[in-house]
């Protein structure tokens, strides 16, 4: 019955809160990363060197906190404040088996936008070899910042206020400034990944203090599971006031 | 949490409660929403009334969990709304709201409540279309439904996994007549099966078609229960008006003032309309009054005794 109830939640959420225009949102920020693709190639660099330059300034710290942003507050925040999350609540279904869906469904829809889009980005770059490093940071960014944006979704009304302010005051502005900012930031983890993974990225890349590679993974993975847990936390306190309020 | 003392035959309470709320106040900000209400519910169908942001809503999403009590308890079969899930098996609920969920066809909405709910017969969301008269129409997106088709996909959403409580708050909204008449047999059915229904409407002639009880809340607060004619004698210290169809009005309208129950008498055209706040003395003096006066009653009638004058009253 949990799977059962996981997959229907999955399902509605691709089927439904992923409307059209979320569909065109998330897939602007994906031709932004084909952008930066080519933009890599104009600088007089290495190939790897120019990419992982405009993939640590562009794509990690703009188009994967911008796509994920369209997404994490499609798939819960949106519907909160439409008025349609009570077909969800008002169901015997536990509450983590709907932030976890949620999130779940909205990590699918990243993994066939953004995830191809940073691949593809690679390739247009001309650094082949970051392919793999590419999928694997865009991946654990977009799931972790997925479930921050769920998270803020079920805390603020004006989720997606709160989260820019997340992704450019605290995460850039703070957590350019404060090591322990940056430790739990989805952008500069997903780029501690990548510089680590692609061969050749420029050293002056590698932030010290903060964990890079397989680290930089596991911190992804924490971020997630306390971006679900606010959530979870969360919905069981909030007042489903209508759409009308 | 201190208990409401419950008089044995107080209106307010259901005798076989399934849905309990006690002393419930709800606030959100500086605006009280509910405020100190008791009142339970039991099986048959039971209609809530009061005017816009009395408070009715509030009410219904305190009894669905959607909303917590800032103070007192709600309980449903016995259990927290707001912290037992399980609650929302047996419970379902049809908001005002018209927000549908978009890009979904009535049967893939239907299909998500019985999945959520955990029901396993396939044809369920069929029959619960059909129920509604919304079968025809089960697979076109319930966004581009009209209000009182979108009502009735979200009444079948709450039908499909046979719940033994149901909220309905205004369902009857954006009905066309025949569907509401339809809409009101079947309420009404699902309260004979032993379901607990609570309806709220605004359409006051259908509440008086819906329900067997009927409770009032004004500004938050419990203004009356029972059912019509209870919550008008329990209002006897307010004036009524009754009309009167008789031979020789000039006669009967003299002697009718001079009696205690009788606080004024209005000439009309052709009849009298007699203020009283005592109706139950005057519907008895007034044949012996008029045999006294050889004086024949043509017509009898109260003119206020539709639930929206009660209503006027109620909120005066």
């Amino acid at each position: 019955m949990t799977l059962t109830r996981m997959r229907v939640i999955v399902v509605y959420t691709l089927r439904s809160c992923i409307g059209p225009k979320r569909w065109l949102g998330c897939l602007l920020p994906c031709v932004g990363a084909l952008l930066f693709g080519l933009l890599s190639r104009t600088l007089n660099e290495e190939a790897a060197n120019a990419f992982s330059r405009v993939a640590a300034d562009g794509i990690f710290a703009l188009v994967v906190p911008i796509g994920a942003l369209v997404i994490g507050d499609a798939v819960l925040g949106a519907e909160v404040r439409s008025g349609t999350f009570h077909f969800t609540w008002l169901t015997p279904t536990g509450l983590t088996q709907i932030v976890v869906g949620r999130w779940i469904g909205g990590t699918i829809v990243a993994f066939v936008t953004i995830v191809p889009a940073c691949a593809l980005a690679a390739l247009i770059a001309g650094d082949s070899q970051a392919v793999g490093a590419s999928v694997i940071a865009s991946a654990f960014g977009a799931s972790a910042y997925i479930a921050v944006f769920i998270a803020i979704g079920c805390v603020a009304r004006r989720a997606a206020v709160w989260s820019l302010a997340f992704v450019f005051l605290v995460e850039r502005l703070l957590g350019a400034a404060l090591t322990g900012i940056a430790q739990w930031s989805p952008t500069w983890e997903s780029r501690a990944v990548f510089v680590d993974f692609a061969p050749g990225s420029a050293n002056s890349l590698v932030r010290e203090n903060i964990p890079v590679g397989a680290g930089a993974v596991v911190r992804l993975m924490l971020i997630t599971v306390i971006g679900l847990a606010v959530a979870r936390w969360r919905l069981s306190r909030l007042q489903l006031t209508g759409a009308a309020d | 949490m201190t208990e409401p003392v419950v008089a044995p035959n107080d209106p307010a309470f259901a005798s076989n409660p399934t849905v309990v709320v006690t002393n419930t106040s709800v606030w959100f900000g500086q605006k009280v929403a509910l405020s100190e209400l008791s009142c339970s519910f039991g099986p048959g169908v039971t209609g809530l009334l009061g005017p816009n942001g009395a408070g009715k809503t509030t009410l219904m999403r305190a009894i669905t969990g959607l909303i917590p009590a800032n103070q007192g308890t709600v309980r449903v079969d016995g259990r927290n709304p707001r912290g037992d899930r399980n609650v929302h098996s047996f419970m379902a609920l049809v908001p005002e709201d018209e927000a549908v969920p978009p890009g979904l066809t009535a049967r893939q909405l239907v299909r998500y409540s019985a999945d959520l709910r955990g029901v396993r017969d396939r044809d369920a969301p069929a029959r619960a279309l059909q129920e509604v008269g919304m079968l025809d129409a089960a697979d076109r997106r319930v966004d581009g439904f009209s209000k009182g088709m979108r009502q009735r996909t979200k009444v079948a959403a709450a039908l499909v996994a046979d719940p033994t409580v149901l909220v309905l708050d205004e369902p009857l909204n954006g009905a066309d007549p025949v569907q509401r008449a339809h809409l009101i047999d079947l309420f009404r059915r699902l309260g004979a099966e032993g379901r607990t229904v609570i309806v709220s409407s605004h359409v006051l002639n259908e509440v008086e078609r819906l329900a067997d009880r009927i409770i009032v809340v004004v500004h938050g607060r419990l203004a009356a229960a029972g059912n019509q004619r209870a919550i008008r004698d329990a209002m006897n210290d307010r004036p009524r008006h009754v009309l009167i169809r008789a031979d020789d009005r000039r006669r009967l309208a003299s002697a009718l003032i001079g009696l205690d129950s009788v606080a004024g008498v209005q000439f009309d055209t052709d009849t009298l309309v007699v203020a009283t706040s005592r109706a139950a003395e005057l519907a008895t003096s007034l044949p012996v009054l008029a045999r006294d006066l050889s004086v024949r009653l043509r017509e009898v009638r109260p003119l206020d005794d539709s639930l929206e004058s009660l209503f006027r009253e109620l909120v005066r």
